[in-house]
């Protein structure tokens, strides 16, 4: 009888996580090598290979340094019925070390509003194509690859997980900026998050640069330009206006100067509802008072319970093993 | 470099891997202290294991608390469920000091007594069902679903008392202390 317990029990445990069906609501945005995508308990090699064609896009030059945008688009999508699909940029596809950043590349920014080099996007239901776009700086001066890959579920979720790559990486040329180069200034970094009604104002420093002009649209949308201030020399300042719900904004900049004039890639500034706010000292101070109500009231209450009389020795040490 | 989020999962599984233990210790203490099921011979092995288990826990906890912090995407307390989260964990963290300070004071008395045995499990027991609940809402904040998603209770409000109120509970809490250990001392 405890035999077959045994072996009932046992089989339960090793049936059971079958049963399950692995972070259907996705892991979140990271920085994470391919494959592993914050879900590494699995083995890699039990992926099923994605119907999905993965292609990514970037310019073949760039400067060191300099930013540099990056486009994935993924076509022919399949994904669960929650709709996430799971985005990476690498640097390679050997699983281990393979983030643009273990490449030199550093992320600025991507289209979902963080600078990770993994995200999820919802795809609808019916969509079957979907970008996603980064905004890189460049590493030091070499020939460089991109690769792009996706993991998803299957539609009902009962499958093994499925993995997705390129083809073919993209192969970018980064090479020496020209001395009087018209650029953003190394140490720009561009807005990537603000609050719904907000309009946000851009402080943008440069290099070589005699004159601004600023283009911005919605994600997808008609392109608009606003004035921009020259505040002191390589010094600009610029608004964009407020967004009257949660939306992505893109824009550039283009920069005149002694060289050749030159464009920024597309930044993105998504626009979020405020977040939840509280009262943090109200919330600290409550948790220190429910530790303490609970040790104390507990603590009074076994006083009273153990000076009522005893009807049970408290060990038998004979029958202690 | 280790970030954050991987010495959250390590803490984390230490955490709560240890109140796991201490709860099926304390099952197994209280249906031994009642006699039933033939566990009386076993009370002293859950006794122990139930509440050294219960303070690896809590020593490990704090660790888990503040990677978990470190972890959070965001700047501070910004979601409901990390409030929750937070008082939770500080009252299963009280109730589970409580469960260790009354053996500690009352030895191997806790279990003789009809209410003392009762009390001590159901506090033990509720001490790490507290913990798990509070494991499981990371799960909920982080990923969207955990293994008590299927509860029916929702985290989504605080229930969050006055700055006057929580600090009388303290000042209360604080003075009756006292005068449990000076009746204690007399």
């Amino acid at each position: 009888m405890n035999r077959s317990l045994l072996v009932f029990v046992v089989l339960t445990l090793l049936l059971a996580p079958s049963l399950g069906s692995a972070n259907p609501n996705g892991v979140g945005s990271g920085t994470f090598d391919a494959q592993c995508g914050g879900a590494c308990h699995g083995d890699a090699d039990m992926n099923r290979s994605s119907t999905a064609t993965v292609v990514v896009d970037a310019p073949s030059v760039a400067y060191e340094g300099l930013l540099t945008s990056v486009s994935v688009t993924v076509s022919n999508i399949e994904t669960t019925t929650t709709g996430l699909l799971g985005f990476f940029l690498l640097s390679d596809l050997s699983g281990a070390g393979d983030t643009p950043a273990d490449a030199g590349w550093t992320i600025v920014s991507n289209s979902e509003g963080g600078s990770e080099n993994y995200v999820e996007a919802v795809i609808a239901s019916g969509q079957t194509q979907h970008t996603v776009h980064w905004t890189l700086r460049a590493p030091p001066v070499g020939t460089s690859t991109l690769h792009a890959a996706i993991h998803h579920g299957s539609e009902d979720g009962s499958e093994a997980p499925f993995f997705g790559a390129t083809v073919s990486p993209t192969t970018i040329e980064v090479v020496e900026v020209p001395e009087d180069l018209p650029r953003l200034a190394t140490e720009f970094e561009p807005p990537v998050r603000r609050t719904v009604g907000a309009s946000t104002t851009v402080a943008l420093s440069t290099e070589h640069v005699s004159d601004v002009s600023i283009e911005w649209r919605v994600s997808g949308g008609e392109v608009n330009t606003v004035s921009v201030t020259s505040v002191a020399d390589d010094m600009w300042s610029f608004e964009l206006p407020a967004s009257l719900q949660p939306v992505q904004l893109e824009w550039r900049a283009h920069l005149e100067g002694d060289g050749p004039d030159q464009t920024t890639p597309w930044f993105q500034l998504q626009s979020d509802e405020p977040s939840w706010t509280v009262d943090e000292t109200a919330a600290y101070v409550q948790s220190l008072a429910m530790l303490l109500v609970f040790m104390v009231a507990f603590l009074s209450l076994q006083r009273q319970s153990t000076t009522t009389v005893k009807d049970f020795d408290t060990f038998d040490h004979e029958e202690v093993a | 470099m280790v970030s954050a989020p991987t010495l959250h999962v390590v803490t984390t599984e230490l955490a709560v891997g240890s109140f796991a233990m201490a709860g099926i210790g304390f099952l197994l203490a209280g249906l031994g202290s009642h006699g039933w099921l033939g566990m009386k011979r076993h009370l002293q092995l859950a006794d122990h294991v139930a509440h050294f288990a219960l303070a690896f826990g809590l020593l490990a906890l704090p660790f888990a608390i503040m990677t978990g912090i470190q972890s959070s995407p965001g700047e501070g307390l910004d979601h409901p469920l990390l409030i929750n989260k937070m008082l939770l964990g500080s009252s299963a963290f009280g109730l589970a000091f409580g469960v260790l300070l009354a053996r500690r004071s009352h030895g191997a008395d806790v279990w003789t007594s009809p209410n003392g045995r009762r009390w001590q499990a159901l506090g033990g027991m509720g001490a790490v069902g507290m913990v798990l609940l509070t494991a499981s809402l990371g799960g909920t904040f982080a990923r969207g679903e955990s293994l008590l998603s299927w509860l029916p209770v929702s985290f989504d409000s605080v229930p969050l008392m006055p700055l006057w109120l929580s600090a009388g509970l303290v000042v209360l809490a604080l003075v009756n202390m006292g005068l449990m250990r000076k009746q204690q001392s007399a």
